[in-house]
């Protein structure tokens, strides 16, 4: 079940990673947690599949850490990682288009997984909100890539953000009603996609079952 | 799809240039249809005033903030700790309160037991319960303490006999408080492991003068709360919520030894 999924992400690395990061999941008291909270931050910034899905081993180690001996090594390592990337974010963009949304993606993902007390890390509050602002400026609303993880992202974790800082939820869907009006050039996938989020947070984070059908049905003309 | 309806739209709205500025400036209206308030900006900063008293008018302490985002989440994660604790802890004076008015106890140290344990004086104050909270986790973070919670279930401790956390949420001076953290790790070195683990010695060989008298004298001064706790089960106290805490079991009147600022 759980583990025979995580087994399967973690077939994308070599056998000394793989290694490692079994005994992390089994035993982290036993291994570099620096080095591996590195392996999976540079793994999700290669593979958008891995990004997805990162946030779930993350979430077992920290819970077999804490078990353990109640420790966060692991979780913090992660957590400056992710600061060291964030501070570099927009030379990331420049470089590597696939890179950037795979980091956003991350973010999100371990914002999405690791919680504290059962509550949003208000530290990842911030940069989340960053990230998803600058995936929401004109000049990336162009690319359906970053629109694409964008509204992914609000999907995911949209609703847990508004409840944390709502007003930079309201600031966040100024731009998007904005760039689905009023931005010229956006791809009708584009568009497409910002509108439903638009439905969707309108709806209270869900979408009612007629935008549902008009979003996901194929259309019979 | 969109486009008869954009097209409209953008004829009345071509007239600034990008932001949220022009949308802002018509809607200003939430979903629920009043108006937006900018005061829900930091939910953070308005569960901070309320959880610190007001007397604590010094700066909001975030107890050694610090900028990377491993640190904050550790403070963040020790504040409401230390929340969640403190809500315990009332809960349990009110549960034991309750029970002690119905048995009518009455002793010589009722009087001062009494305002002991009165609302204002349990400790509100973030930023001393969050340095309390980091002493605490030190001693807590060590072999001797693993070793000692494995060796000595809780059942078998013994006040005077056995190290005891104290107690966080009782109002103490500085000195006081950090005087009962020391001795509480000097007693803990009793479980430290047999040889090696020479990491703990300055703390051990600045601690070893003090009169072996003091901590007999804070551990045998041992009334009210910790009764309730150790007391037979007709007090019904509850007992689970208060297992993996150990702020109960604490020494309440400590100040015996100390300066008398603080009775």
């Amino acid at each position: 079940m759980e583990n025979s999924s995580e087994d399967y992400k973690i077939q994308s690395f070599d056998m000394d990673t793989q290694k490692l990061l079994k005994t992390a999941l089994k035993d982290p008291g036993s291994v570099n947690l620096e080095k591996v909270s590195n392996v999976l931050v540079d793994q999700s910034l290669k593979d958008p599949f891995f990004s997805k899905e990162a946030g779930r081993i993350c979430f077992t180690i920290v819970q077999a850490e804490a078990k353990q001996n109640n420790g966060a090594v692991f979780r913090r390592h992660l957590l400056n990682r992710l600061q060291q990337e964030f501070k570099q974010r927009e030379e990331t963009r420049k470089r590597s288009l696939q890179e950037w949304v795979c980091y956003v993606t991350f973010i999100c993902n371990i914002f999405d997984y690791l919680k504290v007390n059962n509550m949003p890390m208000v530290a990842l509050v911030p940069p989340v909100y960053d990230c998803l602002v600058r995936l929401a400026q004109p000049d990336a609303l162009l690319n359906e890539e970053e629109v694409d993880c964008l509204v992914l992202q609000l999907h995911r974790i949209g609703e847990q953000l508004e409840k944390v800082n709502g007003q930079r939820m309201d600031e966040l869907f100024f731009l998007l009603r904005d760039g689905f009006l009023l931005q010229e050039g956006l791809t009708s996938m584009a568009r497409l996609l910002l509108l439903e989020i638009l439905e969707f947070r309108a709806g209270g984070w869900m979408l009612s079952s007629t935008a549902h059908k008009y979003y996901y049905s194929e259309i019979s003309e | 799809m969109s486009n008869r309806h954009r097209a409209a739209r953008i004829g009345d709205l071509k007239h600034g240039s990008s932001g949220p500025s022009r949308w802002s400036q018509c809607r200003k209206r939430g979903i629920d249809g009043s108006l937006r308030s900018h005061s829900d900006e930091d939910i953070d900063d308005s569960r901070h005033s309320s959880f610190t008293t007001p007397e604590s008018a010094g700066p909001v302490s975030r107890c050694g903030r610090q900028s990377d985002w491993g640190s904050q989440v550790e403070d963040e994660e020790m504040r409401r700790g230390v929340h969640r604790d403190m809500q315990r802890y009332r809960r349990r004076i009110l549960a034991a309160e309750g029970s002690q008015r119905e048995r009518k106890v009455s002793s010589g140290s009722s009087g001062s037991s009494c305002d002991s344990r009165d609302g204002e004086s349990i400790e509100t104050d973030e930023a001393v319960l969050m340095r309390r909270q980091k002493q605490i986790s030190y001693g807590k973070n060590t072999l001797a303490y693993d070793r000692y919670i494995k060796e000595v279930p809780k059942h078998m401790r013994q006040p005077g006999v056995h190290p005891k956390t104290p107690n966080k949420f009782r109002k103490y001076s500085r000195r006081s408080w950090d005087q009962q953290i020391k001795l509480w790790r000097v007693k803990l070195h009793a479980w430290d492991p047999p040889a090696e683990d020479s990491q703990e010695n300055t703390l051990s060989g600045n601690i070893e003068e003090l009169d072996l008298e003091d901590i007999v004298d804070i551990e045998l001064d041992f009334p009210t709360l910790a009764d309730c706790q150790n007391a037979p089960s007709s007090l019904q106290v509850p007992r689970s919520s208060a297992q993996d805490q150990d702020c109960f079991a604490t020494p309440v009147k400590v100040q015996k030894t100390e300066e008398p600022d603080v009775a």
